[in-house]
């Protein structure tokens, strides 16, 4: 590896693969439904992280700056140079759409968990026994 | 410790491993190539193009041009998802209602001292992030959490009492609510209407004039740039996601004595 960006990238992308671990083992085993609201929380954070991750790019060093239209260009030159090192915009697009859902889910399902806490007494369901549903 | 839960773990941390090490040898394909793709090539260059303006939407910045005007009918659908998860809190936890006298005076003084400092702040960002989103990064949904912010801060710092007593209601946040969509409903609307006027051909969700669609919204607000539609989505939007998520936050942070006052002791969810 001879750019120094890769490594980088590289430790980006085990440490989203082991938070992809850790939520999908909160959802699955832990009892607590809060708990596994919160691994849920953190599952779908990290597919939008891989998704924007998508859309990135190792830009070459010839661009002067962060490459922003800091200014309203004044040729289409310009514009193409943008394009040159600029990141992909699609992916965030998307990723903010998924997070706007994703709000509205989370909103539904909080919801949903304080019912369940005031019907059980609990927010566990390996525990709930004889109850209307249990 | 149950064995399973070892095997589960183990088995959890194995494939983080092996996908981390799929990825370092390079067997998903390149990590951040040099190039993008061609159709982000295209939105960049079209974003902000007076040259092309048939393909242009005149927004200096790619997110909010492609979220509202390039995908701006998905967009419209998302929102009402989140307006129809907001109903659906309301009607999950229904029969609730704004009492005060219940208890409660907030969290210590230097908390309250803090957030009335913080308070006017976090309106005035709230609001430049979403009138500021067709420039800089933000836009109407970034903006209207953050003006939510304000309202969950001073719900629990100043106890919900107080909120209510300010003249925060249900009725009231579903109202702004709804003005905010049926003020992104009217403006996406604009132009098709204007068109029907003037006899001339028009889109729905039309920004900019478009090939045999000759109308555009107005693209310069004084010496600024408000990329035409999208000043008005992003305001009404910061509106409608402000009201919206006050208006979950205050239903589903209601106590229990009051669930139980509002809907009589015992048998109260069967």
């Amino acid at each position: 590896m001879s750019d120094p960006i890769s490594p980088v990238f590289t430790v980006i992308f085990i440490c989203l693969t082991i938070n992809i671990g850790m939520s999908l083992y909160g959802i699955f085993v832990r009892p607590s439904l809060v708990k596994k609201f919160i691994a849920l929380t953190i599952f779908s954070d990290t597919l939008n992280c891989f998704a924007v991750a998508i859309g990135f790019r190792r830009v070459l060093d010839t661009y002067p700056s962060v490459a922003v239209l800091a200014t309203l260009p004044e040729s289409p030159e310009q514009l193409s140079q943008l394009a040159s090192a600029a990141v992909d915009p699609l992916p965030q697009a998307l990723v903010l759409t998924a997070v706007v859902i994703g709000l509205a889910v989370y909103m539904f399902l909080t919801g949903l968990i304080i019912m369940y806490y005031r019907y059980y007494r609990t927010t566990r369901v390996d525990v709930v026994r004889g109850g209307k549903f249990g | 410790m149950k064995v399973q839960e070892v095997v589960i773990a183990v088995s959890v941390a194995a494939m983080a491993l092996l996908l981390a090490y799929a990825v370092e040898i390079g067997g998903l394909g390149p990590i951040a190539p040099h190039r993008i793709r061609d159709l982000a090539v295209a939105y960049l260059i079209n974003t902000y193009n007076p040259w092309n303006i048939t393909l242009s939407s005149l927004s200096l910045e790619a997110v909010t041009a492609i979220v509202w005007d390039y995908r701006g009918i998905d967009t419209f659908f998302e929102t009402s998802v989140l307006f129809v998860a907001i109903v659906g809190v309301t009607s999950l936890l229904r029969g609730f209602s704004e009492k005060t006298g219940l208890g409660g005076a907030g969290l210590s003084e230097i908390v309250k001292t803090s957030t009335r400092i913080l308070a006017p702040l976090i309106l005035v960002a709230g609001i430049a992030i979403a009138l500021h989103g067709h420039l800089t990064p933000g836009g109407g949904f970034q903006g209207g959490s953050f003006i939510a912010v304000l309202f969950i801060l001073l719900s629990v710092a100043f106890s919900l009492d107080y909120a209510v007593k300010l003249g925060v209601s249900s009725r009231k946040l579903l109202a702004l609510r709804s003005s905010g969509l049926i003020g992104i409903l009217a403006t996406s609307l604009a132009l098709l209407v204007a068109g029907l006027l003037l006899g001339v051909n028009s889109y729905i969700f039309q920004n900019m004039a478009r090939e045999g669609a000759p109308l555009s919204m107005p693209s310069w607000l004084l010496d600024r740039p408000t990329g035409g539609t999208l000043l008005w989505f992003n305001t009404f939007e910061a509106l409608a996601v402000a009201a919206g998520i006050s208006l979950a936050f205050l239903v589903l942070s209601l106590r229990e004595e009051e669930m139980k006052e509002a809907l009589g002791q015992g048998e109260w969810y069967e």
